[in-house]
This record gives C-alpha cells, sequence and structure tokens, in this order.
C-alpha cells in the first residue's frame, strides 16, 4: 500500500501537482485504504484494477481535477514522448531525417565498396556512381581487394578482414537498423500506438 | 465436449461481464451524485453505499478520477472534516448545479433505458442446449 502511494506521489511531482494537493489525494486515498484494510478488505476494494497501474491511476486522477501543470501524460506504447505533445512537423521530419540517414549510409557503403573492391558485383554500383559529369566519389582504377570470400563445404570463410572489412559490415548492421527502425515509424502498430496518448 | 462447453460458458460470462462494466461506466457519475444526495460522503464511503445496492463497479476503476472530475465542473462540494476517530475526510456533497445534472441525468437515463426495453422487450430467444 505504501508503495502504491509513493509511486502515485511521484507520479504527482513528475506532472507537477502542487505539493499541498498531492499531500490532500494521498492523505484520502490512505485513510480510505486503511478504513478498508480496518474492516477486514483490502486496497483493491478501493481502488479495484488501479492498484496494478499505480501511475495511471495518479495521472487519471491529477487530470480530472485539473492538477497538474505539466502536460506529460503517463508513458503509452512504444514511444517515451506523447503524441499530443508532438508538434506537427514531427512526423514528416522524423521521417525525412530517417530515409536520408538510410540513404546516406547506403551511399557511403556502396562507395566504399566500388572504390575498394573491383568484384563484378560492385560493377552495377560503379556505373551509377560514375556518371559522366559527375563527380566522383573515388578516383577511377581498381587497387586490389582488401578481402576475398570463399565457400568452403557449408561455411563461409573470410580469408582475409582488415579494417576496411569491419566498416562494412557495420555499415550494413547500421542500414538494417535504420531499415527496421523506418519500417517501424511507419507501421500501423507504431501509429496505433502514439494515437493511443491523443485519444 | 465438456471443455468446449466450459469455454462456451466462460466466452459469454466474459462478453455479459464486458457489457455491464460498460454499462455502469456510462453512469458511474450519475451513481455517485445520486448516492451524494443521501448525504455528504468521503470517497471510500461512497464505494461502500453502491455496493450496498448491488453496484460493485468500482472493481472496474478507481472512482477518485471521476469525484475529480466532478469537483472541478462545479457539480460537487467539498470540505474537510474530521470522520469517526479516524483522520479528517474530504468529503462530498451535491452543490446546486450537481442537483440539477442528476435530475437531467435521471431523465435521460430513464428515457434511454425505456427505448431500450423496448428494443429487447420485442427480442424473442429460445437456447437449445
Amino acid at each position: 500500500m505504501i508503495e502504491f502511494i509513493e509511486e502515485c506521489r511521484r507520479e504527482w511531482k513528475r506532472l507537477g501537482v502542487p505539493d499541498a494537493i498531492a499531500n490532500e489525494m494521498a492523505a484520502d486515498l490512505t485513510a480510505d485504504i486503511e478504513e478498508a484494510e480496518a474492516e477486514g478488505g483490502s486496497a483493491e476494494d478501493v481502488l479495484g484494477n488501479s492498484l496494478f497501474d499505480p501511475r495511471r491511476f495518479a495521472a487519471a486522477w491529477a487530470g480530472a481535477r485539473g492538477v497538474s501543470t505539466s502536460s506529460i501524460p503517463v508513458p503509452d506504447g512504444p514511444s517515451a514522448v506523447p503524441a499530443r505533445d508532438r508538434p506537427r512537423w514531427y512526423g514528416p521530419i522524423a521521417a525525412l531525417a530517417l530515409t536520408a540517414a538510410v540513404l546516406l549510409v547506403a551511399l557511403v557503403a556502396a562507395a566504399a565498396i566500388v572504390g575498394r573492391h573491383g568484384s563484378a558485383v560492385a560493377a552495377p554500383v560503379r556505373r551509377i556512381l560514375e556518371v559522366p559529369g559527375s563527380t566522383r566519389l573515388f578516383a577511377p582504377g581498381t587497387p586490389t581487394p582488401p578481402f576475398r570470400y570463399s565457400v568452403s563445404g557449408a561455411s563461409f570463410v573470410v580469408q582475409q578482414a582488415g579494417p576496411f572489412t569491419v566498416l562494412v559490415f557495420a555499415l550494413l548492421v547500421v542500414l538494417i537498423i535504420a531499415l527496421g527502425l523506418a519500417v517501424l515509424f511507419w507501421s500501423p502498430w507504431f501509429r496505433r500506438g502514439s494515437n493511443r496518448g491523443t485519444r | 465436449m465438456h471443455c468446449k462447453l466450459l469455454l462456451d460458458t466462460l466466452r459469454c460470462m466474459a462478453t455479459v461481464d464486458g457489457r455491464r462494466s460498460q454499462l455502469l461506466r456510462g453512469v458511474l457519475d450519475l451513481c455517485l451524485l445520486a448516492v451524494m444526495g443521501e448525504g455528504a460522503a468521503y470517497g471510500y464511503e461512497m464505494t461502500k453505499r453502491l455496493r450496498a445496492r448491488g453496484l460493485s463497479m468500482v472493481g472496474e476503476g478507481s472512482i477518485y478520477p471521476l469525484l475529480g472530475r466532478l469537483e472541478r465542473d462545479g457539480l460537487v462540494e467539498t470540505r474537510r472534516q474530521a470522520s469517526n476517530g479516524g483522520p479528517p475526510r474530504k468529503y462530498y456533497s451535491l452543490s446546486l448545479e450537481g442537483k440539477r445534472a442528476l435530475e437531467t441525468g435521471i431523465d435521460e437515463w430513464k428515457a434511454a433505458r425505456d427505448a431500450i426495453d423496448g428494443a429487447l422487450d420485442l427480442a424473442k430467444v429460445e437456447v437449445m442446449p
């Protein structure tokens, strides 16, 4: 019970509820719960299902009374930033930034492969980057590939790996993560979660 | 076979509970105003009054946020007063506006109830065992 009240107090503090009002609400709650327990009942008789979600309960109560000076609601869904607190331009700007990051990583990875790897796999990419009249990111010519792969049985073996290999793989990982975030951002699940806070 | 029957029964109970819960939630403010009409009361006292009338909807959630809204809307007046041997409690009572809201709410409820009764009374349900 004490833990519940303390959790409520923390939430009220977070929401900017004045101390005097928070103390009053905590005292009322404590008295009611103590009375219920004295009569052989429990805190659940007073609080119902709210007993299991003190932060939501505290936020709902403060919100209903109109005593919170902050509009920060209880975190809900995948985003800790409430949707209603976001400016209107948040969505498009975030999407653009994410897309730009993905493109940048992809471009750097492709450029690195073209510049340092002369395999046939890189040829189409090189064609894209070496458009006549455009600025080339890397000097033409094919230096010796810094790493080479061979298939031995079922295993895929890196025969020679250096910092460049690590860089390429790191870029690949970043690319995958960025793509995952982009998909997550645009998915209906994410939108549902964001909209929940606006209802 | 028994399992299916049990599952169907449980599913049916859950549906009934859900509907009842939603129905009660829609009129809980009215019920609170009504029990306050019997005399000023503090939070838990109102819960007990509701329970005494067979309304245990507090199990679905607390009445405190609702009391807060009623207070903010000016439908109730509050005062802090010593209780029987316990700490001072916040007592809620109906304001003039609250009395009007209660009167209007009761009329609305009765109208809605009559309309629903009219629709449901037409239904003829036979459930095969």
